[in-house]
């Protein structure tokens, strides 16, 4: 994986943390957030999020990573 | 006794009825002692023809209004005085006509003398020979002399006007019976036309006497389709004669969908005349569908499969075996080293829905992954969310004449007298009659303030602000008071209301909080939402200018959220219409090109659903979606993503950050790329397989209004196979057989796997001239209306849609917004359009810059403009126009060279990935000389012409 490869994979997340749910709690925005990563995301950007939110995950919102929690589980 | 006749169910009659249908209360009336009854205010001339009874006429003609000019229809009517014309005297209950006497006969064979005694006699070599109605009227009323020679005054010296590059106007044979002036005006809208001069001297001008060209002229065709003579007539016909026979099929430009006859001699396209049948365009025509499809026999085509190691490699002619085999052992061999996921493709929006069908087919059954996706993804992906999400079914809610019963028309992000014009004549019919418009733009399109059209309110908004514009309008509805709070009621989800009205409700949604953002201030805000509000009928049409932003998804449920608080849904005259840009666009998606759904948009995850299409297609399909092209992009250039088929689309110039696309393209180790032409992203491709074009292959298109119509081969495939037999080909050549005889096979199968399909046969095509899904057991004959006594999804659900601006802003750096769009003359990369005549109009991509800006900087028109983004840099001209405000600028995207999208960034939509095109941050500067990737670019191209020579010299035939 390139490193804008998984830039991009960041920004979508946070992205999608951001807009998801607006004005919500962080447990229904993060809900939410992961059940669209798991719509619309192909298994490998899934994977590849998670390898780097339990390596460094540094740059990921606190909404993204509560979501990707739930993909993990 | 005969009936009155309804258009609908008379489809595709070649009958001129002489005036346009009206609708009324029934009246009978007696002609030529046959009863007949018709809708009062029907003209005599109309309920003549319906009774069978053909009176002469010239001046008169279906599309347009009577005018009572050429005093050929005259006819008498019992117990009223004189000879009154029947084109312009209607229907009242009782009359007694007769439409032929000796006295009629005389006056007019008179008249016909008058007419020819200024006409050239020139029948024999006239190209309108056998196809002209004065030919014919002359024949019908008996003119057998002219007593007055044509010694006398007259205009046979008149010149003729061939500054069109599609059709001449030879104002020698011309009758002024005004037909082509009145079709300007009300079939197009434009009022290019008029007639100058009186008595003698009047005679048909384009503008201020103007050449056509040179004139306000659009080049519709709709004067050339009413014209009874040769005056205004195709160059085709001049330069090949009349055709001989006709195909019906639909058109393979815009969205709209338009109807046509392609009339032909032998194998050759003579014109194309759009289908008075035809339900999407009612008989009228854009200069791209009517005139420009030349493209389709031009000498750039490429016919033979060809193929090569790598991209430096010159290309090589090869037979369809050799070529399919030669894709398929690469793309076998990289799913062996790389992962079954290692392979994708992309299906085509201007193929058939047949043909995408099958694409996605290959990629879930050949390759056995969900890796596919269209280009929709850069265009309405947005639109397939929202309105999942808000009204539960992923298209738009009318059909096109539902916009004849609107009150007010809200245009946000669209152009359609440029992208849709068709549709657009029709809207500004309505506009004409009396309906208010509001348009949100950051540009002042056409429609803002045209012939007789005027705007209510222009929302000049900033780029990037769409859904702050969207919420204060909201607010206000709410704020006000003026929400439909029966329908949201008794049609939605009460919860989730409640928790969006509180959403909605907060301060930082009021106008006044956002005004500054938007650029518009929040009196006019306040205005503009209450007439829509407070509209009987209101209705949204929206195009890209909503879906590609950063916020696209969110501004399609913010679209949503205000037709369902105003109750603007489930009846004609109202609801959401996203424009679509390309042909298909509607079918691709409803055919499954999206990697996480199958076709009738259901996700990939129910097991349901895929247990279905297993059984069907015999192999496992994935539950986890598939990469979507930005995702297969970057995939490629990390080295996971090795093969792509990429069907009739070409995203090395039509999808953003040129030089990313380019890197990952050049990254592949097999990019099939299938196509009419050697286009951009065949230029990076190992394996060609030549397209063919809609008019060499059967199939149906999906219109914006979900309209599925056939499209009808009119001609062999110039390769050998329609694009369908090689996706087949290729099917086969992976161990994964595909055998379908005829598309209606295909469509067969589309329809048994598919509920909102299940109706649709080519039989009922067939019968029915055309289908609005969804169509099955329910809905039969189709659905031109969606929601009407509920939601696809149940209850209407609101969605809370807050403003999160763009990261793509402007700094210190990148002081102006770059936004981008198309013309009517061009259509999207160009490949098609550019190789016709319409280069006449649009020979290159402008940067339209404010006046102001252009001052600040010293750009003069036409000037050199280096347009820097974050993501690269080209050079444009400057074209210096008020249209754009001050801090933003304009660009098309038509020309490759241009490089509109090496600018353009990797921003994207956040649900769907959709790239924002409509907003980027550049810095300007004028230079003099084009940019280091327009250099690259001509160099890289040149190359691979040449190494497309020897394959394009070699005979087509031949073959290694």
């Amino acid at each position: 994986m390139t490193q804008s490869e998984l830039d991009h994979l960041i920004k979508m997340a946070n992205q999608i943390a951001a807009h998801c749910a607006p004005g919500a709690s962080e447990a229904v925005a993060a809900e939410k957030a992961a059940n669209h990563i798991q719509r619309f995301w192909a298994a490998s950007m899934k994977r590849q999020l998670i390898a780097y939110f339990n390596a460094d995950g540094e740059a990921l919102s606190e909404t993204a990573q509560a979501a990707i929690l739930q993909l993990n589980a | 006794m005969l009936k009155y006749y309804h258009p609908k169910q008379v489809e595709r009659s070649e009958v001129d009825f002489g005036t346009p249908a009206v609708e009324g209360s029934m009246v009978n009336l007696t002609i030529d002692g046959r009863s007949v009854d018709v809708p009062e205010g029907t003209s005599v001339m109309r309920a003549a023809m319906m009774a069978g009874v053909k009176i002469p006429k010239l001046c008169a003609t279906e599309s347009v209004q009577a005018f009572g000019s050429c005093r050929l229809c005259l006819v008498k009517i019992e117990g009223h005085r004189g000879l009154p014309s029947s084109c312009t005297t209607p229907a009242t209950e009782g009359l007694v006509v007769q439409t032929y006497n000796a006295e009629i006969a005389k006056i007019r064979r008179n008249v016909m003398e008058l007419y020819i005694s200024d006409h050239p006699l020139d029948c024999l070599t006239c190209p309108a020979n056998g196809d002209c109605e004065l030919q014919d009227v002359a024949g019908e009323v008996g003119l057998r002399e002219v007593r007055f020679g044509l010694d006398g005054a007259n205009h046979l010296d008149a010149e003729t006007d061939d500054s069109n590059p599609y059709f001449a106007f030879d104002a020698s044979k011309c009758i002024v019976c005004s037909r082509c002036v009145r079709a300007c005006e009300e079939v197009q809208g434009t009022f290019a036309l008029t007639i100058a001069g009186r008595g003698f001297e009047s005679r048909v001008s384009a503008g201020q006497s103007e050449p056509f060209v040179a004139s306000d002229c659009v080049s519709c065709g709709a004067c050339v389709q009413a014209c009874p003579t040769a005056t205004l007539i195709e160059k085709s016909v001049l330069d090949q004669g009349q055709p001989d026979h006709s195909v019906l099929t639909t058109c393979a430009y815009c969205g709209v969908g338009c109807s046509f006859k392609a009339e032909l001699k032998g194998n050759q396209v003579v014109r194309m005349v759009p289908d008075k049948g035809g339900a999407a365009n009612a008989g009228h025509s854009c200069v791209k569908g009517r005139f420009a499809f030349g493209y389709a026999t031009h000498r750039d085509r490429v016919t033979t499969p060809m193929i090569r190691a790598h991209i430096d490699d010159p290309w090589q002619p090869v037979s369809w075996d050799a070529a399919v085999q030669f894709a398929a052992d690469r793309i076998t061999a990289i799913q062996q080293h790389h992962g079954p996921e290692s392979v994708g493709g992309i299906t085509s929006s201007r193929c058939t829905n047949e043909e995408t069908y099958l694409v996605q087919k290959l990629v879930r059954a050949a390759f056995g992954n969900n890796n596919v996706d269209t280009c929709a993804r850069v265009c309405h992906s947005p639109t397939g969310y929202g309105l999942k999400a808000t009204l539960g079914e992923s298209a738009g809610t009318q059909a096109f004449d539902s916009v004849e019963s609107a009150d007010l028309v809200m245009v946000i992000g669209a152009n359609p007298t440029d992208a849709h014009p068709v549709f657009a004549s029709r809207l500004k019919r309505r506009l004409r009659a009396g309906a208010e418009l509001i348009v949100a733009d950051p540009r002042r399109i056409d429609l803002v303030s045209g012939p007789h059209i005027k705007a209510l309110h222009h929302l000049k908004l900033l780029p990037g602000t769409n859904v702050a514009l969207i919420n204060a309008l909201a607010h206000t509805i709410i704020d006000e008071e003026l929400q439909d709070q029966a329908f949201i009621d008794d049609r939605c989800d009460q919860p989730a209301f409640a928790r969006w009205r509180d959403f909605i409700m907060a301060s930082r949604n009021s106008p006044e909080s956002l005004s500054s953002a938007i650029g518009v201030s929040a009196e006019v805000l306040r205005a503009a939402a209450r007439r829509y509000a407070s509209a009987k009928n209101a209705a949204i049409y929206y195009g890209l200018g909503v879906t590609e932003h950063s916020q696209g998804s969110t501004m399609v449920m913010g679209i949503a959220n205000l037709a369902m608080l105003t109750g603007n849904l489930g009846r004609e005259g109202v609801g959401v219409n996203p424009l679509r840009g390309q042909n298909n666009v509607q079918g691709a998606c409803d055919m499954g090109s999206f990697p996480h759904e199958l076709p009738g948009y259901r996700h990939v995850s129910d097991d349901k659903v895929r247990l279905s299409f297993e059984t069907a297609w015999g192999v496992k399909i994935g539950a986890e979606p598939g990469l979507r092209i930005p995702n297969m992009l970057d995939a490629a250039i990390s080295g996971t993503y090795k093969g792509l088929y990429c069907q009739g689309e070409d995203i090395a110039q039509s999808d953003p950050n040129t030089r990313h696309v380019e890197s990952a393209l050049k990254n592949l180790d097999c990019l099939i790329v299938q196509d009419i032409f050697l286009n951009e992203t065949a230029k990076f491709a190992h394996v060609f397989l030549p397209g063919a074009s809609f008019l060499e292959k059967d199939g149906t298109f999906t219109n914006a209004e979900r309209r599925i119509s056939r499209v009808r081969k009119v001609m062999p495939p110039l390769s050998g196979k329609a694009d369908w037999e090689a996706t087949m080909a290729l099917s086969t050549a992976l161990g994964y057989p595909m055998q379908y005889q005829h598309p209606a096979e295909i469509m067969a199968e589309i329809a048994a796997l598919t509920p909102t399909f299940s109706g649709v046969s080519y039989d009922k095509l067939e019968a029915v001239g055309s289908i609005q899904w969804p169509c099955n057991a329910e809905a039969p004959t189709g659905t031109p209306t969606m929601h009407v006594n509920e939601f696809v999804r149940g209850k209407g659900h609101f969605e809370p849609t807050e403003f999160i601006a763009t990261e793509e802003k402007v700094t210190r750096r990148f002081p102006f917004l770059l936004t981008t769009g198309r013309i009517l003359s061009q259509y999207n990369v160009g490949a098609q359009t550019r190789r016709t005549a319409n280069i006449a109009w649009h020979d290159r991509d402008w940067l339209e810059i404010h006046p102001q800006d252009a001052e600040d900087m010293g750009v003069v028109q036409g000037d050199f403009v280096l347009v820097t983004s974050r993501a690269g840099e080209t050079v444009l001209t400057a074209e210096l126009t008020d249209r754009v405000q001050p801090g933003v600028v304009y660009t098309t995207f038509h020309h490759p060279e241009s490089g509109a999208n090496v600018v353009t960034t990797d921003n994207s939509d956040w649900a769907t990935n959709c790239p924002e095109y409509k907003v980027t941050a550049v810095h300007l500067k004028k230079v003099v000389a084009g940019s280091a990737w327009q250099t690259e670019h001509q160099h890289f191209s040149e190359q691979q012409r040449r190494l497309l020579a020897p394959a394009k010299t070699r005979n087509s035939h031949e073959t290694v």
